[in-house]
């Protein structure tokens, strides 16, 4: 058997694993059976939403708002790397906005929402600017600043906001019931996962995750580094806007106490708790947090306790349990709430069960799998296999099936190896 | 003939230091040129001038005749030239499979928003981009790791899936800073082969930055040597190794040398269908 030939058996198992592997979807039963458990989670939400009182309603309005603000700081903390505690600012700035059109302009809610969210992308675009020069506790200072001024400054000049009067933000016309308006929230949240979803599986996502691992990197991979740094603020603004604009109009009167620090520090709570980049986890988190003190009040006694005894807002627990939470997730689970449920998002997603989904652990076992790999990676990537292994690996259809060959489990890649190097042993 | 890569009078200063000084190199195309020289001599610097990581104080960089000094570094990359780093360039927080992905940066053709938005041909070119990133996994027989984070990968095999990516930028001249680093002497050899396998399949330049005495030897073309920011020597890998400054300076006395001089032989006359055999 010849050098070249016999590198071509070698290439040619795992390119057909490789292909196999890749195009791996669950069958019938494994479809029906995903499908069956998102229809039970959604059927569920909807019949809550359907069945809760107008009041509870409003809540989950609210959770769905808090669900974008959650996606929004998500792109900033968990894509970026960068920390913001001024996003009340770009939240409030754009709740005014919004209410502003509508109630003085005369504008409709709709035209209200576009403005909110180019003015939330455009603010936050040009605190972008300020993160191309400047990062992690210095940016955080500045946002910091930022929401400061807005919400004890801007906010606060009656011409810009008619000050604590506030300013009046009407639901738009088939939206005015607590139940519709928490329809739109949630179709809007949907529009936010959507847009979330294609930011990390497109280059997008994939660059600017490059840029916080190493600018340096990033840029050798033709990524445009001050680009993709702008672009992760301006969409994070542009989700920043689309929640205050929701949220101008589900509370109909905006005021300056709407937006105040404490929000902008829970906010970073939620995602971490939820999990940095984890968009599921940051989107349940957020929820949570939105609706915390009100569950907490549902129960008589404990509410009794907190406003009588502890002479607190039940408000005020939202932050404490807020950071007992975060301490949790960073010393138990990095990966907050979306890593402990991604074994079961990613079964949903189509793939194979695993607790381990992320990659690592028993991938790993097989690199080793003892001297004899080595050898053969080496040579097969050695001058000895010439010219023909580069076009052979290409090749999309091997004609010839090597003996050993291997099913459709991805997981027998380790198999396909050693009957090489077994063949390659009896030579 | 115009060079793959020019460099005229290079030089840069950080505060006092002059890490660089009226550097000139040249790598003609197709030709595999080594950049060797002791610690600090600057070799990285210089890489970093090339793609633009730095801004020098002075001096031009050509690449196929055109002045790319003023580009930024990604628009340089897109060019053509592709780099892999002395610490592993990869992001850690992607697998294996999208470190791929986003090596394909340079070739994508849908744009940021259309992205953002999910565009359909979005989807359609993302599937392609994977395809063709298995198609170099499996090159590289790395298509069973396509899914593992890089975190406790082995060093060599980081080192492997650099190179892809690298290559995956679809690259004319190549940078490479030590890649020979953490191999032993035998991976050392089958590297160089393949690099040189690498070069006739792709149509590759190389420049390489390379302690390995033995690699430089049996694959570079041409040797520059540099130390204290400036160009000690160049010449054929022969000419420089026996360069007595070259000795002093970065070979560290004659003991080291003889001793280099023989492995690179046996490099040099050890038959080719040989260097499969394990053991």
């Amino acid at each position: 058997m010849s050098a070249s030939s016999e590198a071509a058996t070698l290439t040619q198992p795992v390119v057909e694993d490789a292909a196999a592997d890749e195009i791996w979807r669950p069958d019938a039963r494994g479809w029906a059976a995903r499908i069956a458990v998102l229809a039970l989670i959604f059927g569920g939400l909807a019949y809550l939403l359907a069945s809760v009182s107008q009041t509870w309603a409003n809540l989950i309005a609210q959770a769905a708002i808090y669900a974008i603000i959650g996606l929004s700081l998500n792109v900033v903390l968990g894509y970026t790397g960068q920390v913001s505690l001024g996003h009340h600012g770009f939240v409030g700035l754009s709740a005014f906005v919004s209410a502003g059109l509508v109630s003085e302009q005369g504008q409709t809610f709709w035209v209200g929402m576009a403005a909110a969210v180019l003015v939330g992308a455009a603010t936050a675009g040009l605190l972008g600017l300020v993160a191309l020069r400047i990062k992690g506790l210095y940016l955080a200072l500045i946002t910091l600043t930022f929401g400061y001024v807005a919400a004890n400054s801007i906010f606060e000049i009656p011409a810009l906001t008619r000050g604590g009067q506030g300013m009046p933000a009407p639901r738009p016309e088939g939206f005015t019931t607590n139940r519709a308006y928490a329809v739109l929230c949630i179709g809007m949240l949907a529009l936010a996962i959507f847009v979330d979803w294609r930011i990390v599986r497109s280059k997008v996502g994939r660059g600017i995750l490059a840029v916080k691992q190493s600018e340096a990197v990033a840029a050798s991979y033709a990524v445009n580094v001050t680009f993709y740094k702008a672009f992760a603020f301006i969409l994070s603004g542009a989700f920043a806007g689309l929640a205050g604009s929701l949220f101008a109009h589900r509370v109909g009167v905006v005021v300056a106490n709407n937006f105040r620090f404490e929000n902008a520090l829970l906010w970073v709570l939620m995602v971490v708790v939820g999990g940095l980049g984890r968009r599921t986890g940051v989107v349940i988190a957020s929820a949570f947090f939105a609706l915390f003190s009100s569950l907490i009040s549902e129960i008589t006694p404990l509410r009794d306790f907190i406003i009588e005894t502890l002479n607190r807002e039940p408000d005020y627990f939202t932050l404490v349990i807020g950071s007992l939470l975060a301490l949790e997730v960073i010393i138990f689970a990095p990966g907050g709430l979306g890593g402990r449920l991604s074994p079961l998002t990613t079964w949903l997603g189509g793939a194979r069960f695993s607790m381990h989904p992320d990659g690592g652990g028993g991938h790993h076992e097989k690199e080793k799998s003892g001297p004899g790999r080595r050898e053969r990676l080496m040579s097969r990537l050695g001058l000895e296999r010439s010219a023909t292994a580069p076009a052979e690996a290409e090749d999309p259809e091997p004609e010839a099936e090597p003996a050993g060959s291997v099913d459709s489990d991805g997981s027998d890649s380790s198999e396909g190896s050693d009957a090489s190097d077994e063949e390659e042993k009896t030579e | 003939m115009t060079a793959a890569l020019e460099i005229r009078d290079m030089g840069i200063r950080f505060g006092g230091l002059v890490a660089l000084d009226g550097v000139n190199v040249d790598v003609p195309e197709w030709e595999i040129v080594g950049l060797i020289g002791p610690n600090g001599a600057g070799k990285t610097t210089l890489f970093n001038c090339i793609t633009g990581l730095y801004q020098p104080n002075s001096g031009t960089v050509k690449y196929r005749g055109r002045d790319i000094s003023l580009l930024p570094t990604h628009r340089r990359v897109a060019l053509g030239i592709g780099r892999t780093f002395q610490n592993i360039g990869l992001v850690r927080e992607l697998t294996v499979l999208e470190n791929f992905l986003v090596a394909q940066h340079p070739r994508i053709s849908y744009g940021p928003l259309s992205a953002v938005l999910g565009a359909p041909r979005t989807f359609a070119e993302e599937r392609r981009l994977r395809v063709n990133a298995l198609e170099v996994l499996d090159f590289l027989d790395l298509a069973h790791l396509k899914d593992s984070k890089l975190d406790g990968l082995p060093y060599g095999t980081l080192k492997l899936i650099e190179i892809g990516t690298v290559l995956a930028t679809d690259p004319d001249v190549v940078l490479l800073d030590e890649p020979s680093s953490g191999m032993g002497p035998e991976e050392a050899h089958s590297f160089g082969e393949r690099l040189l396998e690498l070069r006739r399949t792709l149509n590759l330049t190389v420049l390489m930055i390379e302690h390995h005495v033995p690699l430089v030897a049996g694959v570079c073309d041409y040797v520059y040597v540099l130390n204290f920011g400036r160009i000690l020597t160049e010449g054929k890998p022969q000419e420089v190794q026996s360069h007595p400054e070259v000795i002093a300076a970065y070979l560290g006395g004659e003991v080291d040398e003889t001793a280099d001089e023989e492995t690179a032989g046996r490099l040099d006359d050890r038959p080719k269908e040989q260097t499969d055999a394990p053991s």
